[in-house]
């Protein structure tokens, strides 16, 4: 469903020439999955998701989704993906409705099938109260809710979230996270990014764990704990991030 | 692009735009509170300054019964203003002269003035009544009151009368031209005495009137003030209008984070740039429409106190409304290109002003004295919008038609240009997720030394372009105007190699790995350069037709043309060094700088054409003429097309020099030539005044076979830069395409 070939990004910096926020990444998605990209922040997280969902153009390698390459063919794969990240705000002089209704006519779908949509989904998530309410009147969970609508108000086949719990109490991150959950059993394609590691225990089929730019290391929990030996998730993490920034020094200081 | 998306993106902003209170605030409440406010507060201070009474100082006033009179009870006398009440407007303090004399009288009188207490002192010497006397009995000296007949004029003087005014104070200057008017009205009265006492009639001084008759048809005075308010108002309401919305659409998204939600929607960057536009044109234009009818509801209260002046002609509103269409998308269109590159809604308020510095003094231009519509004036953006909105405002038909097409069309260009950089910006991820960085001089040299690619970007070709027009324009202050042929060879060539091929050459060694690549310096395919040398003997006819026909359109100005002869006269005797430096010269630098350098800067922007012309609009600004930058433009974009389809710089520097050279040898060669060789007489007719012109057929036929070549260049697999291929393989996507 999703490919990453290679995908480098650097950005060009006065001072130290290129700097390397994606350094050879790889890595698959399949339907039905939620891919778990674990790091610290400014490990290159969110860098990867803004490649996939096009508002970046990688530097190098590619990156498909559903088929469709992110660079040549951007506007096929923004029909097939539902975007959310702490970045994608809501409307604050449109209604929870309005918000969702615009993004709905945007890809495509006709006036009458997108209503009974609608409905479905307001019911759904619970949104029915706050149908009428402009987005500069709601809470961080309300807008948290309308932006998962417009991500799937299109039903797509691939969802991304970026570090989507971020800034929400547990009671509505763990709404959000069930709902994440429904959508990997309807069958999507889900890659979700997050630096909480009980997230990614949960929630994440298959975890990629991220750091500087580079996957330290990939697979099931299970793979991972057994790769190696190590049983707590937190543990692990902290092992493999040390040794890379110990190779990393050990790299740079030689002459 | 699709427009139901298009449509969505605009009723979306439009409806949001309406709920923002700042913005109704600034186009709909501001103009409607703002001129009756402005009116009122017009009344108040006219009332103001209506009561305000002049003070004038008089010492000395003569007081003489052989005098007509001039102050009555503390007044100038009545009789010496052209209103019975004007006279209450001055106020009068009467004062002896000191007994000291002139000296302290004058001292005492700047000392009132400084202090604030009179805004005029009159002066009259203290013997003025006497030498008056005097005067008078030197000129009735007969018996019988017959001046001697060939007489000498008495031989009496009379002090000056001294005014002293403040002329650094308005106040005190309005004071001067009152009291002067009283004072000339009082000689006058008193010359008049003097012929009547002299038995001399009065027509005597004044043998006839003077009648002026201004053959202006009513309505001209009011139109011609009207065409130079209403253009103002109309250009700087739009561009505020549009500069409000454009900084909350654009900056203000991307501040409250909802710019990323819209960009990754199936919304293509092109819908969401329309989208936006069309929403910020609206109210760009509502705002203009709103102010000028605020302004006529007012107004018409207001005019209707004064004389000489009532409402526009109708259709000048008609007029206006027309040109607020274009001059709102352009301002529109640069606002949001320049929203778009800022970073938040407080960074997008700072390119206010900037914007403003650039525009106020193009819609000012026009209100400057003798600023008419012209060839010059007609091609600068705005400026020419606004001279020919004057012109039709004034009823000046005719003369504006000429001009139409050349502003209708700077004004779309500048358009297009503005919706392609907004566009861009949208593009460029590095404007969209900006961060603030170091940034120093030295840090920034060395980053384009060190991270030079293949080629130039944009910005660098821009500069390039923009290094030349500047050097060019400071040489030309510089090296005086070629008087003769070597002075013409000579100032040709260092124009060339200074103006156009060093800052190219120089930047291309500096700014770019490979001089091949940006510079074109490969082998074309084989039959391109004969196809260019072909192309452009064929397109000859059709240049030359197109040059005559911009020369009768919009004339050369006498002293040019004049010149011009006199310097091409000598170019018959010199064509071999004419031709180096008029054909193989230019073509040489030329290429390299606006094919080279410049082209494949611009061609980073991914769109083949949009870097053809432009290129083209520099290629044309660096030719000294107007007329000849025209025909430039043209044939700059014939060229550009054939080194980006040939791959190569050799086609165009062929069809340059080529093109040159038989422009040269049919202006200096053919009209000798065709004495004895009859067969030129089927190819050409002579045109009197405008130099030898083809016949019909043969422009038809070069037409033709232009196109031929130019299908046969447009069919060559020519080399795409990654940018192009990638905005090619986006624009094939089909974006319509739905899963399930």
């Amino acid at each position: 469903m999703i490919h990453v070939r290679q995908l480098t990004k650097y950005y060009p910096d006065l001072q130290r020439g290129k700097i390397f926020a994606l350094d050879g990444v790889s890595f698959d998605a399949l339907p039905g999955q939620i891919y778990g990209l674990l790091g610290p922040n400014g490990a290159g997280k969110t860098t990867v998701l803004r490649i996939l969902s096009t508002v970046l153009r990688p530097s190098g390698g590619t990156a498909s989704v559903n088929g469709c390459d992110v660079v040549t063919q951007p506007s096929l794969v923004r029909h097939q993906i539902g975007f959310m990240s702490a970045n994608t705000a809501v409307y604050d002089r449109m209604t929870a409705w309005e918000m969702v209704e615009y993004f709905g006519r945007l890809y495509g779908i006709a006036a009458e099938p997108l209503r009974q949509r609608m409905e479905d989904l307001f019911t759904r998530l619970q949104m029915n109260e706050i149908r009428d309410v402009l987005g500069a009147k709601m809470s961080t969970g309300m807008k948290q809710k309308v932006s998962i609508a417009r991500a799937i108000v299109h039903d797509p086949p691939v969802l991304i979230f970026d570090e989507a719990t971020s800034g929400l109490d547990v009671l509505v991150a763990r709404a959000l996270l069930r709902t994440v959950a429904e959508l990997r059993d309807n069958g999507k394609c889900i890659v979700f990014s997050t630096h909480i590691m009980r997230e990614a225990e949960k929630l994440c089929d298959q975890i990629a764990i991220m750091h500087r730019g580079h996957i330290l290391a990939e697979g099931t929990l299970d793979e991972l704990r057994q790769r190696h030996e190590e049983r707590d998730l937190e543990e692990l993490f902290f092992r493999l991030i040390h040794s890379h920034d110990e190779t990393h020094e050990l790299e740079a200081s030689r002459p | 692009m699709n427009w139901s998306n298009v449509k969505l993106i605009f009723l979306r902003e439009f409806r949001d735009q309406l709920r923002d209170r700042r913005t109704l605030f600034m186009i709909a409440v501001l103009p409607l509170l703002l001129y009756p406010l402005m009116g009122m507060s017009f009344f108040q201070i006219t009332q103001f300054m209506r009561e305000q009474a002049i003070r004038v100082l008089v010492i000395g006033a003569p007081e003489s019964s052989e005098l007509p009179p001039l102050i009555e009870t503390n007044r100038f006398a009545a009789n010496l203003f052209t209103g019975p009440k004007n006279a209450d407007l001055l106020q009068l303090t009467v004062r002896p002269p000191e007994a000291e004399g002139k000296q302290d009288s004058v001292e005492q009188a700047r000392s009132d003035m400084l202090s604030g207490n009179y805004e005029v002192v009159v002066y009259f010497p203290p013997n003025f009544a006497q030498q008056f006397a005097r005067f008078r009995q030197s000129l009735i000296q007969t018996p019988g009151g017959q001046p001697q007949p060939g007489g000498k004029a008495p031989d009496v003087t009379i002090s000056s009368v001294e005014v002293y005014p403040n002329l650094a104070k308005d106040a005190s200057k309005a004071a001067y031209r009152r009291v002067s008017d009283v004072l000339d009205r009082w000689r006058e009265a008193i010359g008049r005495q003097n012929l009547e006492d002299s038995h001399v009639p009065a027509s005597a001084a004044k043998p006839f009137e003077i009648d002026t008759l201004d053959v202006a048809e009513e309505g001209q005075h009011k139109a011609a003030l009207w065409s130079k308010v209403l253009p103002f108002v109309l250009l700087i309401w739009a561009l505020t209008g549009a500069f409000y919305p454009a900084i909350d659409l654009c900056a203000g998204e991307k501040e409250r984070g909802t710019l990323e939600t819209l960009l990754s929607s199936p919304a293509e960057r092109i819908e969401i740039v329309w989208g936006k536009l069309l929403t910020i044109m609206l109210f760009s234009m509502a705002t203009a429409i709103l102010n000028l009818a605020s302004m006529a509801i007012t107004g018409s209260f207001v005019l209707s106190q004064l004389p000489n002046l009532g409402p526009p002609p109708g259709l000048a509103i008609v007029w206006l409304l027309v040109a607020l269409v274009p001059v709102s998308a352009l301002f529109s269109a640069l606002c949001l290109a320049l929203a778009a590159f800022a970073r938040s809604t407080k960074e997008g308020q700072y390119y206010l002003m900037p914007l403003m510095l650039i525009t106020m003094p193009l819609t000012m231009l026009p209100m400057a004295p003798g600023v008419e519509l012209n060839l010059g004036n007609s091609l600068i953006p705005i400026t020419g919008v606004v001279l020919l909105l004057r012109s039709m405002l004034e009823g000046n038909y005719v003369a504006a038609l000429p001009y139409i097409p050349l502003v209708v069309a700077v004004t779309l260009c500048c358009c297009w240009l503005a919706i392609r950089w907004a566009t861009n910006q949208f593009n460029t991820e590095s404007v969209l997720f900006r961060e603030s960085e170091r940034w120093g001089v030295g840090l920034w040299v060395k980053h384009l030394l060190r991270d030079r690619e293949a080629t130039p970007n944009f910005a660098e070709a821009m500069f390039c372009g923009l290094l030349i027009l500047m050097i060019k324009f400071f040489l030309g202050f510089a090296v005086r105007a070629p008087e003769g042929v070597d002075d013409f060879i000579v100032l040709a060539s260092v124009t060339q190699l200074v103006v156009v091929l060093t800052p190219a050459l120089f930047m291309t060694i500096m700014l770019t790995r490979s001089p091949v690549q940006t510079l074109l310096l490969r082998r074309p395919p084989w039959f391109a350069p004969i196809a260019a040398v072909l192309l452009a003997v064929a397109l000859h006819p059709t240049v030359n037709l197109l040059q005559s026909v911009i020369m009768r359109v919009y004339p050369l100005n006498e002293q040019l043309a004049e010149a011009l002869h006199r310097m091409e006269s000598g170019f018959s005797d010199n064509l071999w060094p004419m031709l180096l430096v008029v054909a193989v010269l230019p073509a040489i630098c030329e290429e390299l700088a606006f094919r080279g350098f410049i082209l494949s800067g611009f061609r980073r922007l991914g769109h083949k054409w949009t870097a053809i012309v432009l290129s083209s609009i520099f290629f044309g600004a660096t030719h000294a003429i107007f007329q000849q930058s025209l025909v430039a433009l043209l044939v700059g974009v014939v060229i550009g097309f054939l080194a980006i389809q040939s791959g190569s710089l050799l086609p165009g520097v062929l069809f340059h020099i080529v093109h040159n050279s038989m422009a040269l040898i049919v202006q200096q060669v053919t009209p000798a030539l065709a004495e004895d060789q009859h067969w030129l007489h089927w190819l050409m007719r002579d045109a009197t005044g405008d130099g030898p012109l083809y016949r019909w057929p043969v422009v038809v036929c070069s037409l033709l076979a232009s196109a031929v070549i130019l299908v046969w260049f447009h069919k060559l697999p020519y080399d795409r830069t990654p940018e192009e291929s990638l905005q090619e393989a986006i624009e094939h996507q089909s974006p319509h395409w739905l899963p399930g």
